[in-house]
């Protein structure tokens, strides 16, 4: 969704085409992100040529400040929801930034982990926007994710576990 | 205008932009190199808003104030004391996760 994608997108921006190919996963109710994935992937097929992508909808996990309950409960769905979807894609790497959206799929290939049937390596980047407290997002996936990564140095003193690199979007 | 798909034309003729916190907002015109105000609406706004402008008014890229001191801000701003806004380095990131991968 809007902020996020734009800074994923320049995340990927220096990426090698060892990264490929892309799948993006967005909110089924996101309906500016597409568009914006859509004019990256296009110029990045005027470099390389081979470059592959796709892109998924799932039901959005949960509303701003929608209750803590039925935010669990939302979630929950659209972890399941994802469950086909990453088995079928059977990621080697999950980067994502913060939406939502990113909670459902990383618990899906997590429990994927679990039972033996996919390994995923985890990467999460708290958006720059985060400067002292993590996001919602961040801090459930805090303990769930491979690579933690902040980028301002507070966050780094509050969470140990995390990697900074200074700014990086 | 109620929602252009891009400001970008309209920051680059700008002389000052005065803005809420959102983050795009405030990235976008510091990348172009535009001197920034940023306005804070203590009621509307989520405090985790406030976390950005506030990192970087105490970094010197942009001046802070709310609605009622707008125009005072105005009237004795400095803008040359705003430091240039370095950009961000993905090729920090790219770099990092090549090695933690195993890619190099």
């Amino acid at each position: 969704a809007g902020g996020h994608t734009t800074e994923i997108l320049r995340l990927l921006s220096c990426l090698s085409e060892s990264y490929s190919p892309r799948h993006y996963v967005l909110a089924d109710s996101d309906k500016m992100s597409e568009a914006k994935i859509r004019s990256f992937e296009q110029k990045r097929a005027e470099t390389f040529s081979e470059s592959q992508f796709s892109l998924d909808r799932i039901p959005r996990s949960r509303e701003v400040r929608q209750s803590w309950i039925s935010s669990v409960v939302t979630t929950l769905y659209s972890t399941l929801y994802s469950l086909p979807l990453t088995y079928k894609r059977k990621p080697d790497l999950i980067l994502c930034n913060g939406p939502g959206t990113c909670v459902p799929i990383c618990l899906s290939a997590f429990l994927l982990g679990l039972l033996r049937i996919k390994r995923t390596i985890i990467v999460y980047v708290e958006s720059i926007c985060r400067v002292e407290t993590l996001s919602l997002s961040g801090k459930i996936l805090y303990y769930f994710s491979d690579y933690f990564i902040v980028q301002w140095p507070d966050l780094k003193k509050k969470y140990p576990k995390s990697v900074y690199l200074g700014r990086i979007v | 205008f109620r929602f252009k798909d891009s400001l970008a034309a309209d920051l680059q003729s700008a002389d000052l932009v005065i803005s809420h916190a959102g983050a795009g907002s405030c990235l976008e015109t510091l990348e172009k190199g535009k001197p920034l105000i940023v306005v804070i609406n203590d009621k509307l706004m989520d405090n985790h808003q406030l976390e950005l402008a506030k990192q970087l008014h105490r970094d010197g890229y942009v001046l802070y104030c709310n609605c009622s001191t707008l125009v005072e801000t105005l009237q004795s701003m400095d803008l040359t004391a705003l430091k240039p806004f370095p950009p961000g380095q993905p090729e920090k990131f790219a770099s990092f996760l090549d090695k933690a991968l195993g890619l190099q």
